[in-house]
């Protein structure tokens, strides 16, 4: 990579990071009132949106109703102003479309549908500000909005991303890695579980590697879940508390 | 915007509580909700902004982009708005769902700063005649709890007021003027916002004037005038919507009141941008 | 011609008088602008917050989803569980309860799952062959059979094709109701009766909505509150506010609404009541009438456009803890 040194010397990337360290994880639930559940998280600069309304009727013709199991309904969509050169659109192009399917297959792995017949649950992802890992932190957040909702699920679904650098594995790639390191390996899985629900590789990576990189990026994602499980854990600690108050009293 | 279907009586009791000058929360029928403001916390953009203000949420972002001038208006830069209603705010405006309301928006927005004293057009451009600044203002609808014009006009002021044009730097070449955008993000020139407008919309419901209308209660109005103000209380816009009929004596009377709250809003506005300013601290975005 | 000429006069004369109307209104209205008006523009980054991380101990009943709650086979599963390789797991984020050998997880927040004897206000959202469809906040629209309501004119009707006809008459779309669960369909759709005195159509009043896990369940979901309003905590989340006297009116089962305006008092005490409980439902703190009355008189330093502030709801919610957290020792 002429003039770009993604992984130095001394086994620092480009923004500081280690080989096997993920960039800072904020987040929090609840952040909007009308929706039955929403999540804001922030992947290092990614910084994504995700809202849950439902499960509720089925909206428009009730043809769409599966008469065994919920419907889930996705949309992925990018703030005009969330990428380096402004977006003419919010969605609507092939690759939202496209993220939208993946978001939707996801879930549907993870929500225990069959408990809701004939009714529909929507699931909206906004990124505000994009760098790099956008699918990944929309699954993460699109997770977090499904707990503050309330929605069965079978496990968290947790989503990470590697790469392959001067023979070293390296996760949670940020834009600049996305675009000029070769290969992208984008994982998400049931952290429990150790299931995959969703994989996708761009770009080309020798066999022999392929193995350490989906370590490392396994890694991640049970990194990123015990990050994520922690805090959920933490609020409802802080919410029995105050319940405990209301029953003595 | 959700459809609230009040019942009679609902709407009988709304109706006398405006009247009563004692809305549904308690307040008077020209009193503001409490809203916050945050600038500069989306940091792909030149500028940015987030108000919410009760549970109406909306963020803004600014990018700026030299483009030729238009040859009808050779000496001045150019805005251009464009609003999305995210479906995080409701099932409703997934996919193009809120096209209607978002032109609706836009066209307000577009009208009020159309005027020349809104902001300074000439100092956003570079060559006469051909080069300029394009400031694409974005916006994103994220929650709708009533008073959506005024919540958008308040984070787009917000917005230019955070907005950081990088200087250009103009060398004489033998071909032309050549424009070197400069890179460094301490390199910039700010834009004078004190003639911005904001929009105040007045509701009448009833025989009253309602400013900053819950869902509730304007789904109970039959008419209302928006009206872009500035600081000094001048009108740059003014529109009516709704079913409903007005007279011109209450029209007045709402531009009077739209006025007093307007000139608030602004001063009120632009202090705590400046106090937001003097602080040094990470911008708290959507973690609080 | 003299039609168009005294059309004119009139006009000249209209519209000098409405110039003086107008200035004399301009300067009454702006003495008091200056007095009623308040704008209230703040920073986010200054926003106080409660205690954000928690340092008090696990309780040892909180699960997430995957958790493994049990792994003996002696359990009944509840809502909130999945069974998995033999073992009990929890489907999603909230507390362990166990009722004998039931155990389910109740998450913080959820649409509302009906159970029968439940107090629900609703919202009918459709009338048609005899049944309304009602929205009370869980998954499926609820419905209300034209057979489960009380009709004017005694309890024992029977309900004729002019009943059918007349269901308009009765409730129509928009109109909000209180009743009781009175069967759960297998899909989750849940049928509703208001064959009591006490529910039916409801009247003048406003409505809040809030977490259906919010609300205790209690004994009693109708509360004459010794300040001036009545208040139904609806077990779905939805909780009405009115004034008392207005309940009793609705006790006669009367399809007819009184809408004669309130007064100011009784206005002022639902405003309040409307604040306190968005107040405690903001910091996540169980409702019921007790809750609700400690938060009234904690606000009564503030006047009731007050509670709306952030900085006013934490101090006054925090007073209801302390005294309840007191009363409860």
């Amino acid at each position: 990579m002429a003039g770009m040194e993604l992984l130095s010397d001394q086994g620092f990337r480009t923004d500081g990071r280690k080989p096997n360290e993920l960039r800072r994880i904020r987040f929090k639930k609840g952040v909007f009132k009308q929706a039955d559940g929403s999540a804001y998280l922030e992947q290092g600069n990614t910084k994504v949106l995700a809202a849950v309304y439902g499960p509720h009727e089925i909206r428009g013709s009730k043809g769409k109703a599966l008469h065994d199991k919920l419907l889930i309904n996705c949309q992925y969509s990018m703030a005009t102003f969330s990428t380096q050169d402004r977006k003419r659109r919010p969605r609507g192009d092939r690759k939202s479309q496209e993220m939208t399917m993946h978001l939707k297959q996801t879930f549907n792995a993870v929500v225990l549908t069959e408990l809701f017949p004939k009714v529909q649950l929507d699931i909206y992802v906004e990124v505000l500000q994009s760098d790099g890992g956008n699918y990944c932190a929309s699954v993460n957040a699109a997770t977090l909005a499904l707990i503050d909702a309330g929605i069965p699920m079978k496990d968290y679904v947790i989503a990470c991303s590697g790469s392959f650098v001067k023979d070293t594995p390296i996760v949670d790639i940020n834009h600049l890695e996305e675009s000029t390191a070769g290969a992208e390996i984008i994982v998400a899985v049931l952290p429990r579980f150790d299931q995959i629900v969703f994989i996708e590789m761009n770009s080309r990576l020798h066999e022999d590697h392929l193995s350490r990189v989906m370590d490392q990026v396994m890694n991640g994602c049970k990194d990123i879940f015990n990050i994520l499980n922690q805090q959920v854990k933490d609020e409802l600690c802080k919410k029995a508390a105050i319940d405990k108050l209301v029953d003595a009293g | 915007m959700a459809d609230v279907d009040l019942s009679e009586p609902e709407k009988v009791y709304i109706l006398h509580s405006v009247q009563e000058n004692l809305r549904e929360d308690g307040r008077g029928c020209e009193d503001f909700r409490h809203m916050e403001v945050e600038t500069g916390l989306i940091s792909n953009t030149n500028g940015s902004a987030r108000v919410r203000l009760a549970s109406t949420d909306v963020l803004v972002g600014i990018k700026v982009q030299l483009t030729p001038v238009d040859p009808k208006k050779p000496n001045v830069g150019r805005i251009e708005f464009f609003l999305d209603c995210s479906a995080n705010a409701t099932p409703a405006f997934e996919g193009r769902g809120g096209e209607g309301l978002a032109s609706e928006i836009t066209a307000m927005l577009t009208r009020s700063y159309s005027c020349f004293s809104a902001i300074d057009y000439t100092s956003l451009c570079l060559l006469p005649g051909q080069q300029c600044w394009l400031l694409y203002i974005d916006i994103l609808l994220l929650e709708c709890g009533g008073n959506l014009f005024d919540a958008v006009s308040i984070a787009v002021k917000a917005a230019l007021f955070n907005l950081r044009i990088p200087n250009v730097t103009m060398t004489k070449d033998e071909g032309g003027i050549e424009l070197d955008v400069s890179d460094d993000p301490f390199d910039f020139k700010r834009l004078d916002v004190s003639g911005a407008p904001v929009i105040v919309t007045v509701n009448k419901i009833g025989h009253q004037h309602v400013v900053d209308a819950s869902e509730k209660e304007e789904a109970c109005s039959l008419a209302k005038v928006m009206l872009g103000i500035t600081e000094k209380g001048t009108v740059t816009a003014m529109k009516k919507e709704g079913s409903g009929s007005l007279d011109s004596e209450s029209i007045s009377e709402m531009i009077e009141s739209a006025k007093n709250v307007g000139i608030e809003l602004n001063k009120c506005l632009l202090n705590i941008l400046k106090e937001e300013e003097a602080k040094i601290e990470e911008p708290v975005g959507f973690l609080r | 011609m003299q039609a168009g000429t005294s059309s004119g006069f009139a006009f000249c004369l209209f519209s000098a008088t409405f110039l003086f109307l107008l200035s004399i209104s301009t300067y009454s209205l702006d003495l008091n602008k200056f007095i009623n008006m308040s704008v209230d523009i703040r920073l986010a980054k200054s926003r106080v917050v409660g205690l954000d991380v928690y340092h008090g101990d696990d309780p040892g009943n909180i699960v997430t989803p995957g958790d493994i709650i049990t792994a003996d086979t002696g359990f009944m599963r509840g809502h909130g569980t999945y069974m998995s390789e033999d073992c009990l797991h929890s489907s999603v984020a909230g507390m362990v309860e166990r009722v004998n050998k039931l155990v389910s997880v109740r998450p913080l927040k959820t649409r509302y799952n009906g159970e029968i004897g439940d107090v629900v206000i609703g919202r009918i959202i459709e009338v048609s062959q005899k049944k309304w469809r009602v929205e009370t906040h869980s998954r499926m629209d609820s419905i209300l059979m034209l057979s489960s309501v009380n009709l004017p004119g005694g309890e024992l009707r029977r309900r004729s094709e002019e009943d059918e006809k007349m269901m308009r008459n009765y409730l129509k779309e928009g109109d909000l109701i209180s009743a009781e669960v009175q069967n759960v369909m297998s899909d989750g759709c849940l049928s509703l009766h208001t064959r009591s005195l006490k529910y039916g159509k409801l009247g003048q009043g406003t409505l809040v909505k809030v977490s259906p896990s919010l609300v205790l369940r209690r004994k009693t979901h109708f509360h004459n509150l010794p300040v001036g309003a009545s208040i139904i905590l609806g077990n779905n989340g939805y909780i009405w506010i009115c004034p008392t006297e207005h309940v009793e009116a609705g006790e006669t089962g009367g399809y007819e609404t009184n809408l004669q305006p309130v007064s100011r008092s009784e206005r002022e005490a639902i405003a309040r009541l409307r604040n306190c409980v968005l107040a405690l439902a903001d910091q996540n703190v169980l409702l019921f009438d007790t809750s609700i009355l400690y938060t009234f008189e904690a606000s009564q330093k503030y006047a009731v456009k007050d509670i709306l502030k952030p900085e006013v709801i934490l101090e006054v919610v925090d007073l209801v803890q302390q005294r309840l957290e007191l009363e409860g020792s």
